[in-house]
């Protein structure tokens, strides 16, 4: 959980520069890799001596909410636009947090951002890193950035 | 860079060795969208020289029966094991990316794995970035290895 407090601040942060938006932040907890149901998640992966992923997932009617604001004009579906825009999401959230768990430079490298989306699917992290969540809500919508590391040696 | 044939050698390699499967590797497919009614993936970043994303999915039979054939168990649904699987095969398979790569002088460290299931969904990569996919038939189906990159 010591990082929760991280996530929220490279969260709002990166919502109230880039985006325009004040978001809310809830009480961090474990995800247990519910189902993500009409949903959108931005996903990165982090390398170097600490390794994780860091995570957005949002229902698409936040992620339409949220890619409107950020490129200022009006999406209605699911597509390249938003599917980018939730990407590069998840590598500005990355980069914010990366400044802060590494101030040295060294120690995190960012990977390459993908977008999954659909109906209905699960998204788990693997070899067993420590995991936080933190729910965020803005103008009735939600959303949840989530961030999984480990330390190797 | 022929990733098409890296990824060949790499999957061959580690179906051969690791997970005693005998695999056969198809022309990669055309890029742009491509719908392979997957429902299990397991992908992992890989950073340095490229920026990447290595990707294995599978339809749920074909992941069934490579995480079966890994762990040595009989499996009946897509499960914590089969993630497990997948991503262990996900770490592997980009290790053997790395090793290939370094020997062309372009040095990568490797993320985590991270698994992503369900009935419906689509990975997409950022625009710009370039992605070669590879399918492979085993008796059960066929499943894909695919790599995103982008030249940093």
């Amino acid at each position: 959980m010591e990082h929760a407090q991280h996530i929220i601040d490279a969260t709002q942060d990166i919502f109230s520069s880039m985006i325009m938006l004040e978001v809310t932040a809830g009480e961090p907890f474990v995800r247990n890799n519910d189902k993500l149901i009409n949903s959108i998640s931005g996903i990165i992966g982090l390398a170097g001596p600490t390794k994780g992923m860091l995570a957005i997932h949002m229902a698409n009617a936040a992620a339409l909410a949220v890619t409107s604001a950020f490129l200022g004009m009006e999406v209605e579906e699911i597509d390249d636009d938003v599917r980018d825009a939730i990407g590069e999401l998840a590598n500005m959230l990355a980069g914010n947090m990366k400044s802060v768990l590494d101030p040295g430079g060294s120690d995190i490298k960012l990977s390459m951002p993908s977008a999954v989306y659909g109906e209905d699917y699960s998204v788990d992290c693997l070899a067993g890193a420590q995991s936080v969540t933190v729910p965020f809500t803005f103008d009735g919508l939600g959303f949840l950035v989530e961030l999984q590391l480990r330390t190797d040696g | 860079m022929d990733f098409s044939k890296i990824i060949a050698e790499t999957t061959e390699e580690i179906f051969n060795c690791m997970i005693f499967i005998d695999i056969a590797a198809q022309p990669p497919l055309e890029s742009g969208k491509q719908a392979m009614g997957c429902h299990v993936s397991a992908m992992i970043g890989l950073t340095g020289g490229i920026s990447a994303m290595l990707g294995i999915h599978c339809p749920s039979t074909v992941g069934l029966a490579v995480a079966g054939a890994m762990l040595g168990m009989e499996l009946e649904e897509v499960d914590a094991d089969v993630k497990d699987a997948l991503g262990e095969i996900a770490n592997m398979l980009a290790g053997g990316i790395k090793e290939r790569l370094s020997s062309e002088d372009i040095d990568l460290e490797l993320a985590i794995p991270t698994a992503v299931a369900g009935t419906s969904y689509v990975i997409s990569a950022p625009k710009g970035s370039q992605r070669v996919v590879v399918p492979f038939i085993i008796e059960q189906g066929r499943f894909f290895v695919e790599i995103k990159y982008q030249l940093n």
